[in-house]
């Protein structure tokens, strides 16, 4: 699953680990979550739409979504 | 909150600790099992015993596990920590199945007896400590 999590970050000016801090997880999380390693589960999915004051859908893209989206 | 070797949660030192004890305790309760049974020539009842014995840190390690599971609050954490104990499980599982069938041959049963729970705990350490490497 693709997201926007790098961006949205770079646009406050925080770092991997302010972003960890304010979520209460680890910044290996944060890194594994950017790189898309991996999936966070729907509560730490909210968290992060809370954080920054968005929805889920605008941080997470579907990867069929993102590709259909990248070919237009 | 961070997880690598300088920045362990409270809860993460904590369950640490009584894994590296709980190694510890494996240890010694293997060796005087093996120095009672030796010297002893023991009987049934007491060879019971011992294997009981033999048998308390490995529900150590699960209850040491399960509350660490229970308590961690950082799923990818977890998820790493699970990924590193069936690497422990699987590398145990063929050790043990490789020395079973060693141990069928007599000409081989002098062999040490293979510390299943150091292997496991061991094995489960370089896992996760990989993935501490990977995920850095």
């Amino acid at each position: 699953m693709k997201n926007r999590l790098r961006v949205l970050r770079a646009e406050r000016g925080w770092s991997q680990a302010d972003l960890a801090e304010r979520l209460q997880v680890s910044r290996q999380s944060v890194n594994a979550i950017e790189t898309g390693r991996f999936d966070p589960s729907l509560p730490l999915a909210f968290k992060l739409a809370k954080l920054f004051e968005t929805t889920i859908e605008a941080i997470f893209v579907e990867d069929s979504a993102a590709a259909s989206e990248g070919s237009h | 909150m961070a997880f690598c070797n300088r920045h362990f949660s409270p809860l993460q030192r904590r369950s640490l600790q009584l894994f590296f004890a709980n190694l510890l305790l494996t240890a010694v309760i293997v060796v005087i099992a093996h120095k009672t049974y030796d010297q002893a020539r023991a009987s049934i009842l007491l060879t019971y015993v011992l294997a009981t014995l033999a048998a308390i840190p490995v529900i150590v390690v699960i209850a040491v596990v399960g509350r660490y599971m229970a308590r961690e609050t950082d799923e990818f954490v977890r998820m790493m920590v699970v990924q590193a104990l069936l690497w422990g499980l699987g590398v145990t599982f063929v050790a043990d199945t490789f020395l079973g069938c060693l141990f069928a041959y007599p000409s081989i049963y002098t062999l040490i007896p293979p510390l299943n729970l150091d292997l496991f705990v061991v094995s489960a350490g370089v896992a996760l400590r990989v993935q501490m490497w990977r995920n850095r």
